[in-house]
């Protein structure tokens, strides 16, 4: 079957298999980005924003995506530079292997955009789905709280 | 791929093309809230689903009967809204940010969570404690209690689950929801919930539903039938937990033992109890 939907700001106008998850049509369609770690809905590391929303790719069907809009990691830079999360998680050095990062910059996107000002057990609750085996999730949580300082004053 | 055999994912714009994709699909055919349990357990036999999020199920209204909830509204949305915050002392929300990540309840949908009936579900224990009724479209709405719709969910066959409602809490009742589990994202070892209403100072209205025992959500009679009528007293409280624990039919799996889960009751219906006697004490003030 053929969907329509939107990748990054792009449309596009696929063939999927309808059992096919969004996991694996995107990382077929080049968006190497976005991981494929337990494939459970466990660990977070396919994270996208779907109209939105920070959601398990492998645990959607590629079919229920057709007509909405799906924000990978690879979409929320651009001309003017990184995104304020992926500008904080540079600075702060809360990366080790990386894996888990494309997942917890798009949930820390999603927990952000919904609520600007978290506590850091609201960050701490944000990020919950997203499973870090280098860390101990300080960096992480420390670079949230960064660019939660940078969202101040902002229109977002 | 997850869904092998799937043949068809169709997107239905009205309630009756739902029913009628769904009845004509016959075993194969399934309708599709989250979506999250089909493509984690992938079931073989399914070839058709039928999406619902076309139909205008995504919504939380106040009216005079309560708090209605369109079955494809997701768990976020329902932990967003500020009329389901001040719902019995928030405990509904509060109940929703124990369930998984925010990741899977961007997914999540209520009817999906009541239909999929598992026996780990926070929501179930809560929504059954809170007298909640869901409405059923089988071409005609049906409005039936929850706990009619479990324990086999014949009702489901052939039906479509379009909206749940929590009735308006009548005044002296206070509700809350208790659970144990290894951490905050994994599923319940057992988990609780209580409503009680009191009338000069006795409890009047009792419900305590213990879940996750592993098996489905379902009240606890003998415990209920011990709060009856009584003050609740720190040794009212610490007897009716009691009686919990010894009525409660838990059993052993591979999360843990029976026994285990005979203490959880204990010690899950004791809080719910301590909190609803603080959450009505706050109410009078």
């Amino acid at each position: 079957m053929r969907i329509t939907l939107t990748v990054n700001e792009v449309k596009r106008n696929v063939e999927i298999e309808p059992g096919e998850t969004l996991l694996e049509l995107l990382r077929r369609e080049g968006y190497k980005g976005v991981k494929k770690g337990c494939g459970s809905g466990d660990c977070g590391a396919c994270a996208v924003l779907l109209d939105g929303r920070a959601v398990n790719s492998c645990l959607v069907l590629a079919a229920k995506a057709s007509g909405r809009e799906v924000i990978t990691v690879e979409g929320l830079a651009d001309d003017g530079g990184l995104h304020p999360v992926q500008q904080a998680f540079l600075e702060e050095g809360a990366i080790q292997c990386g894996y888990c990062i494309p997942g917890m910059v798009i949930a820390a996107v999603d927990l952000l955009t919904h609520n600007p000002n978290p506590s850091e057990a609201q960050i701490r609750e944000g990020i919950s789905g997203n499973l870090c085996r280098c860390t101990g999730y300080v960096k992480q949580v420390e670079a949230i709280k960064t660019a939660r300082r940078m969202g101040e004053g902002t229109d977002d | 791929m997850a869904l092998t055999q799937l043949k068809q994912y169709l997107r239905p714009t009205t309630l009756k093309e739902a029913l009628t994709l769904l009845q004509e699909g016959g075993k194969g055919a399934r309708v599709i809230g989250g979506g999250i349990e089909l493509v984690l357990f992938s079931p073989p036999a399914v070839t058709t689903l039928i999406d619902l999020s076309k139909l205008s199920l995504s919504y939380i209204k106040e009216n005079e009967a309560g708090l209605a909830i369109g079955a494809t509204t997701m768990l976020t949305k329902i932990i967003e809204h500020p009329a389901v915050a001040q719902y019995l002392d928030g405990v509904i929300v509060g109940m929703l940010h124990q369930v998984a990540s925010p990741l899977l309840r961007n997914l999540a949908t209520i009817g999906g969570s009541l239909a999929s009936a598992n026996p780990w579900s926070d929501v179930i224990p809560l929504f059954l404690a809170l007298d909640a009724k869901v409405t059923l479209f089988d071409g005609k709405y049906h409005s039936i209690p929850l706990s009619d719709l479990y324990p086999t969910r014949s009702h489901l066959s052939g039906s479509i689950l379009t909206e749940v409602l929590l009735p308006v809490p009548a005044s002296g009742t206070a509700a809350s929801f208790h659970q144990f589990s290894r951490t905050g994202f994994d599923v319940a070892l057992l988990n609780c919930a209580c409503l009680v209403k009191v009338d000069a100072g006795r409890c009047t209205v009792v419900r305590i539903v213990a879940g996750g025992t592993p098996r489905l959500g379902a009240a606890l009679p003998t415990a209920e039938k011990a709060l009856m009528g009584m003050e609740l007293t720190d040794e009212t409280i610490e007897q009716v937990a009691h009686v919990a624990r010894e009525s409660a039919d838990t059993r052993d799996d591979l999360r843990a033992s029976a026994q285990y889960r005979k203490q959880l009751t204990y010690v899950c219906v004791k809080r719910c109890l301590q909190e609803i006697r603080d959450r009505l004490a706050g109410e009078k003030q």
